[in-house]
């Protein structure tokens, strides 16, 4: 008796894990007002489809996953708004963990009415979902992920509307040389893969360029980098941190500012986080602008910070990501074309949007990578606000 | 010579915290001869009452109450808010267990280690949380010397723990309670016929090891500026190295610990690379369990078989 009551507890459990693993909102749910990046595009009405979110919106990630979740899941209500459409999204949590993102993305490949994915974790993640979602011939649109062997990888189905990471390297170490000149610079890695990879380009470019470049790394469980500030001394003109945590960076400043040492930091787009990261001076780079710096994006930008309050640069790129599916799902409705995954992967891989939300249009090559990808450089200012100073076009 | 006196106070500091933890672990060891791994919780949740106490005063920037105050308030309450979690483990994750093989014991502590975590994250979020310790005791108070900087907050932090660990000291050696303690930790059952409560012992043992944690955890918070769910893995991994080199359940081996693993650190970082500083610490655990095996002040003790 005693086994059949734990069994059966462990089953609900189980059962309501797997709820919350992979929640269903339905589309149109939420109350749609404001500005529109899709509405007066030319979208038919009346398609039926569902898009499935894959991505960290519960654990230590959740911050990221939640902001990606709430562009996304407002791209869509605005379509259905506007078009009186019915397309429907469905939620997996990935955690950030692969194996989560394994689960939840053959829950969603067994569905047959989910006929696109968008992305918003790591490249871990779409290393591990990617073999399965190209099997599916299932579009994958990644608002995040930017390593660089994502798209040699040989996935079919995946696409993403951020830059890849080596050239991050490329642009920061360009801006390095051009605008700050420093005579003795250090970089201190996070030794994580992506931290280590991008050290080891900067290393490089700035080497090449004739700065004299120190190396040091700490784990991102570090609390205390007084030590490496002692080291550092004052004589350094420039700290980079390719971190993926923007509250080290700041405990990292903060050590600096303790013992005088006011040397430049740049940060990469690990750390772009205005609320957590606002050392005065500093520099910070980013896959994707600062919306709110976009005048025609103002109206999406006040409607979306009065809806879940300030957000990053996580966000709008999902937002992006989503039209570009939107968009494929509209065209083939309005030729009445069916709307299958293999259909969708067809009208995705011909986009070409010349007037995204981030700023600059959307075409993939036939890798996946986005066409005319870059990096923003943003300094931050004196009142601690982030400042576009290289990347817009 | 500069770097070198910066070196020291950095690692100073560093060692006071973990040594503090360090406190804990050797004290719960010394008296139930099992490993709290939980105990770096309660250093996070104590960083977290310290945070939620600085915001009730009016937050960092616009503090309502005098400066003196609000940290005594920090430091009171999170003493209190981690001593009274620590008895609350105690009494339901460890207490019903303290028949059962040792093991049982250490997957209870690692089982409350995760619960402690996900809460943290549950209640207070992932996000960390900055104490802002600039806005109210600034970096440009303390003592400077050139290019030698020593903050206020690194001052008292170092003040504030050495006062602690002679308290301590002092408590163990000459009270009544310390007695009680040390009577429980040679010999349970020979206490017991004495008519020493084991259990009120056992309890008086978690509140002043949690107490202690808490403390450290709102001087890490003032030190270091941050408050996040993550903080007590890696606290309570180097809070255990430093009871374990120092000798474990030994009070004065887990000072000694603490402060010899943070200098190791600082000085690492330093004058090799901060690349080897945590090589060097466990790599000077290894070296210490292989040359003296009961920690730099522990004394050998002989199995009952």
């Amino acid at each position: 008796m005693r086994t059949r009551i734990t069994l059966t507890l462990i089953a609900a459990g189980a059962t309501l894990a797997g709820v919350t693993a992979c929640s269903t909102s339905g589309g149109g749910s939420s109350s749609v007002s404001g500005g529109s990046a899709s509405s007066g595009r030319g979208f038919s009405s009346g398609c039926n489809a569902t898009i499935a979110f894959i991505g960290p919106y519960t654990g230590n990630f959740a911050q990221i996953g939640e902001e990606q979740l709430h562009f996304t899941q407002y791209a869509i209500d605005q379509y259905n708004h506007a078009h009186h459409a019915s397309i429907r999204l469905v939620e997996g949590d990935t955690q950030l963990q692969p194996a989560q993102a394994v689960t939840v993305t053959q829950q969603f490949i067994s569905d047959p009415n989910v006929v696109a994915a968008v992305s918003g974790g790591s490249s871990q993640e779409i290393l591990a979902v990617g073999p399965l979602l190209s099997r599916a011939n299932m579009v994958d649109i990644s608002g995040s992920a930017n390593q660089d062997n994502l798209t040699s990888s040989g996935f079919t189905s995946f696409f993403r509307v951020v830059p890849r990471s080596s050239l991050q390297a490329q642009d920061i170490s360009a801006y390095v040389l051009g605008h700050l000149h420093p005579k003795k610079s250090v970089i201190v890695d996070d030794q994580s893969s992506y931290s280590t990879a991008i050290t080891s380009q900067l290393l490089a470019a700035l080497t090449a360029g004739g700065v004299s470049v120190d190396h040091e790394s700490v784990s991102q469980q570090t609390t205390d980098y007084s030590s490496l500030v002692s080291k550092i001394g004052k004589d350094t003109d420039l700290v980079i941190l390719p971190w993926q945590i923007a509250a080290n960076a700041e405990q990292f400043a903060q050590a600096m500012q303790e013992q005088g040492v006011t040397a430049t930091i740049f940060g990469t787009d690990g750390i772009f986080s205005p609320s957590q990261f606002n050392a005065a001076g500093s520099y910070v780079a980013s896959f994707a602008p600062d919306i709110t710096q976009i005048p025609t994006d103002q109206s999406l930008a006040g409607v979306m910070e009065q809806k879940y309050g300030t957000f990053g640069t996580y966000g709008p790129p999902m937002y992006a990501a989503t039209e570009v599916v939107l968009g494929a799902i509209n065209k083939l409705c309005t030729a009445g074309t069916p709307v299958t995954r293999e259909n969708v992967l067809a009208q995705v891989r011909n986009t070409d949007d010349s007037s995204s939300i981030l700023g600059q249009p959307i075409k993939f090559m036939p890798t996946g990578d986005l066409v005319g990808g870059r990096y923003f450089i943003f300094k931050i200012d004196a009142d601690k606000k982030y400042t576009v100073v290289s990347g817009v076009s | 010579m500069q770097l070198f006196v910066q070196l020291c106070v950095d690692g100073l500091t560093l060692g006071c915290m973990y040594a503090l933890i360090a406190l804990g672990y050797s004290m719960v060891y010394g008296v139930l001869r099992m490993l709290n791994l939980a105990h770096g919780d309660l250093y996070m949740i104590g960083a977290f009452i310290g945070y939620f106490i600085l915001q009730w005063s009016g937050g960092p920037t616009a503090l309502a109450l005098p400066v003196p105050l609000v940290l005594v308030c920090m430091f009171a309450v999170a003493a209190i808010g981690s001593a009274g979690i620590g008895v609350v483990i105690e009494r339901f994750a460890y207490r019903p267990l303290r028949k059962a093989p040792s093991v049982a014991a250490l997957v209870s502590s690692l089982g409350v280690f995760f619960l402690l975590e996900s809460a943290a994250i549950l209640f207070f979020g992932a996000q960390s949380r900055s104490y802002n310790t600039e806005s109210f005791l600034s970096f440009h108070t303390g003592i400077h010397l050139g290019p030698l900087n020593i903050s206020l907050v690194r001052i008292l932090t170092v003040v504030i723990a050495t006062a602690t660990m002679i308290g301590l000291t002092v408590l163990v050696r000459r009270t009544s309670l310390g007695r009680n303690m040390r009577a429980v930790s040679a010999d349970r059952e020979a206490a017991e016929m004495l008519g020493i409560s084991v259990n009120q012992t056992v309890r008086n043992t978690f509140i002043i090891g949690s107490a202690l944690a808490g403390v450290a955890g709102v001087m890490s918070g003032l030190v270091f500026g941050q408050a996040v769910s993550s903080l007590g893995l890696v606290a309570g991994l180097k809070g255990f190295t430093a009871a374990v080199i120092g000798g474990i359940g030994n009070l004065p081996g887990a000072m000694l610990g603490g402060l010899v693993i943070g200098l190791a650190e600082s000085f690492t970082t330093g004058y090799i690379s901060s690349t080897y500083s945590n090589l060097m610490v466990f790599g000077l655990l290894i070296v210490v369990m292989l040359l003296r095996p009961s920690g730099l002040l522990g004394k050998a003790i002989a199995e009952k078989v």
